[in-house]
């Protein structure tokens, strides 16, 4: 066990590593001056000369790297530029992140709500009605862009049936958990439904497949209820897959939460990112594309530990290779 | 004395009769199999048909769209955009599906929009195939060198970054706009496919890279290397052509998501700019109207999005069950 886990992190640092690069090297892909095209119009000596000393502009490229990974690693993601001048991006981060992780969570449950028991029914009823119905919405679900699917509900929602909490905007979690969740409800629901697809056709295949295995055969003959089989055996192991899919899907909800945060005026980080690249803080913009990349890769690795927990047969296939 | 002849000749017959089919199974290439499969399944058919209307609307944009896209027309008396379907402009041109903030018709603008999307969509993923193709190529080609380990690498790294967010962080490098790259200007148009196609490359390049592998295990790459064939000339004459049809599938599976992402950056202002007509932008600017009760607004582009990656949803669903026919008949309606 050790050793997998050793291995699976060792695989993950090389990985960190290289996307650190890539999004360094964001500030110097653009041609010409980053300071300038931050600075735009504002630009003047003085304080183009206290930008390039903060980014470390002015010295040689593997050096500013190096300084700025190793300022990164102790949590120092460097300082505003235009968005909110001489504010640590960490700041910034702390402050967005807690909107838009609790939006990944609502949109989780409400996924979950929808799937699991979307997705059982669909394989246990497999092509009967309910099967079908639930497929082609599902198929629709994964089509509908979130975009789309977030301005319909607050057009009907907020605008026809005249609810003031289904037109967007965010109210802190200081101010009232309910008027806060009430809230988050429809842009959840806008970001959750394609994700409850996913987990819905997932489930059904994963519980399909596990359905046309030997030992459900044997515990029929045996004797076993139906409905313990299910509830004991298919349900329980289908879930394991679906719990990779789950953690492969954190990209999935954190670039969707930039359109939903958009759509409903959130002030979480995917606001904040698109008003960066607006602005062109380039600062800000690593700092949110740095923060993705590693929550991806941490609930990456997570899943892959977890995996191998609940089944041991893939830690020893790693660890014979 | 024509006894045995005839019996020769249906036995001849019989023994094509019987060999015909195996022939032919055994000859049918990829995507022959591939649509032997496909046409069976209903839902991808009807994928099929969604995508190629979509097609028609786009390449035919010009000829079905009643205005000019970016033609404003004056409000009538007493009434302000957008207007809402079936009204008329001031100088009486009929809106069939309303009109937009600066009264220009909302059916020619999705129409066109279609076209830009689809354009935009196939482009980027013409540019990641050829990409993808590059590197998977070699990667597979030169197996185990370093040249394989550097590539697999930079392609792990690509992959962890959730593609819409590389896309995004890849517009805020270049800006939003056109772009000068030395002394090419790049088209914001091209730029856009150009970043969309990174974003999918690395994904690509693995699937290329493994087919490769696959390619090069079989008799007729031994027989080009014993007969003397360089290397490169093996990978682009004799390979190259093979690993063509798994690719084509590779990026028709793609289109859905290519489709939304491209849709998705012009939504958020990062994409397509103004006075181009695009599906994204449309729904952007519809939000600003939503409270005025400007439902069409967001519905005609909306739903013109929807239904093309519906269908590229679709067909895909349906060329990956032809491709592993175990799950085509668990999944099949």
């Amino acid at each position: 066990m050790a050793v997998y886990l050793l291995k699976r992190l060792l695989l993950a640092v090389p990985t960190l590593f290289g996307a650190s690069i890539i999004i360094f090297l964001l500030i110097h892909i653009a041609p010409g001056d980053p300071v300038r095209v931050m600075l735009g119009p504002m630009d003047d000596p003085a304080l183009r000369a206290k930008i390039v000393h903060q980014l470390g502009l002015d010295l040689p490229l593997h050096e500013q790297y190096l300084r700025w990974l190793g300022k990164a690693v102790q949590g120092d993601f460097g300082i505003s530029v235009t968005i909110q001048r001489g504010s640590p991006v960490l700041e910034l981060l702390a402050q967005r992140y807690s909107v838009t992780l609790e939006l990944a969570f609502l949109s989780t449950i409400i996924a979950l709500l929808i799937a699991v028991p979307a997705g059982i029914t669909s394989a246990l009823r497999q092509n009967r009605l309910s099967d079908h119905i639930a497929r082609i919405v599902a198929m629709v679900g994964v089509s509908v862009p979130n975009f789309f699917l977030g301005i319909m509900l607050i057009l009907i929602i907020g605008v026809s049936l005249h609810q003031p909490w289904a037109t967007g905007g965010f109210v802190p979690l200081s101010k009232g958990l309910s008027e806060n969740l009430i809230r988050m409800l429809l842009p959840a629901i806008a970001l959750g439904t394609a994700y409850s697809a996913i987990i819905m056709r997932m489930l059904r295949s994963s519980m399909l497949d596990i359905m046309s295995q030997d030992y459900v055969r044997t515990a029929r003959a045996m004797g076993i209820g139906w409905r313990s089989i299910v509830r004991q055996d298919i349900v329980k192991n289908a879930l394991i897959p679906v719990t990779t899919v789950m953690g492969n899907s954190i990209g999935y909800l954190l670039g969707g939460s930039i359109i939903t945060e958009t759509i409903f005026r959130l002030p979480g980080m995917g606001r904040l990112i698109i008003i960066g690249v607006d602005r062109r803080d380039y600062p800000v913009i690593q700092g949110v594309v740095l923060s993705i990349v590693l929550i991806r890769i941490i609930v990456n690795l997570s899943v892959d530990i977890l995996y191998s927990v609940i089944d041991p047969r893939i830690r020893y296939g790693a660890e014979g290779e | 004395m024509g006894t045995p002849d005839a019996s020769t000749s249906e036995q001849s017959d019989l023994s094509t009769s019987v060999m015909a089919p195996t022939t032919e199974k055994k000859h049918r290439g990829l995507l022959q199999e591939i649509w032997h499969n496909f046409k069976k399944n209903r839902l991808s058919l009807a994928g099929g048909i969604i995508v190629m209307i979509a097609v028609a609307l786009a390449v035919f944009a010009p000829v079905l769209s009643p205005h000019d896209p970016v033609k404003q027309f004056r409000d009538p008396p007493g009434q302000h955009s957008p207007l809402p379907p079936l009204s008329r402009s001031e100088e009486g041109a009929l809106f069939l599906l309303g009109s937009d903030k600066f009264g220009r018709d909302i059916l020619s603008r999705a129409l066109y929009g279609c076209r830009t999307l689809l354009q935009l969509a196939t482009g980027s993923i013409t540019i990641a195939l050829a990409l993808g193709l590059l590197m998977g190529g070699v990667a597979g080609y030169r197996k185990g060198s370093w040249v394989d380990e550097l590539i697999m690498r930079v392609v792990d790294v690509m992959l962890s970054f959730p593609t819409l967010v590389l896309a995004i962080a890849l517009v805020g490098a270049f800006g939003i706009g056109k772009t000068d790259i030395g002394p090419i200007t790049l088209s914001n148009m091209y730029k856009i496919a150009i970043v969309i196609a990174i974003t999918y490359s690395p994904a690509f390049a693995r699937v290329m890279r493994g087919v490769v592998l696959q390619e090069m295990a079989e008799d007729y790459v031994d027989a080009a290397k014993m007969s003397g064939g360089a290397g490169w000339q093996i990978l682009t004459g004799e390979i190259f052509v093979n690993t063509i049809p798994p690719m084509i599938v590779q990026a028709s599976l793609n289109m859905a998501t290519t489709v939304l992402t491209s849709a998705s950056l012009s939504f958020l202002g990062l994409g397509l700019q103004p006075p181009r007509p695009s599906l994204g932008i449309m729904l952007n600017e519809a939000r600003d109207y939503l409270f005025g009760g400007a439902w069409w607004y967001p519905l005609v582009p909306g739903f013109f999005i929807l239904l093309i990656i519906l269908g590229f949803n679709l067909l895909g669903d349906g060329l990956r069950d032809s491709l592993d026919p175990r799950q085509a008949r668990r999944t099949q309606l």
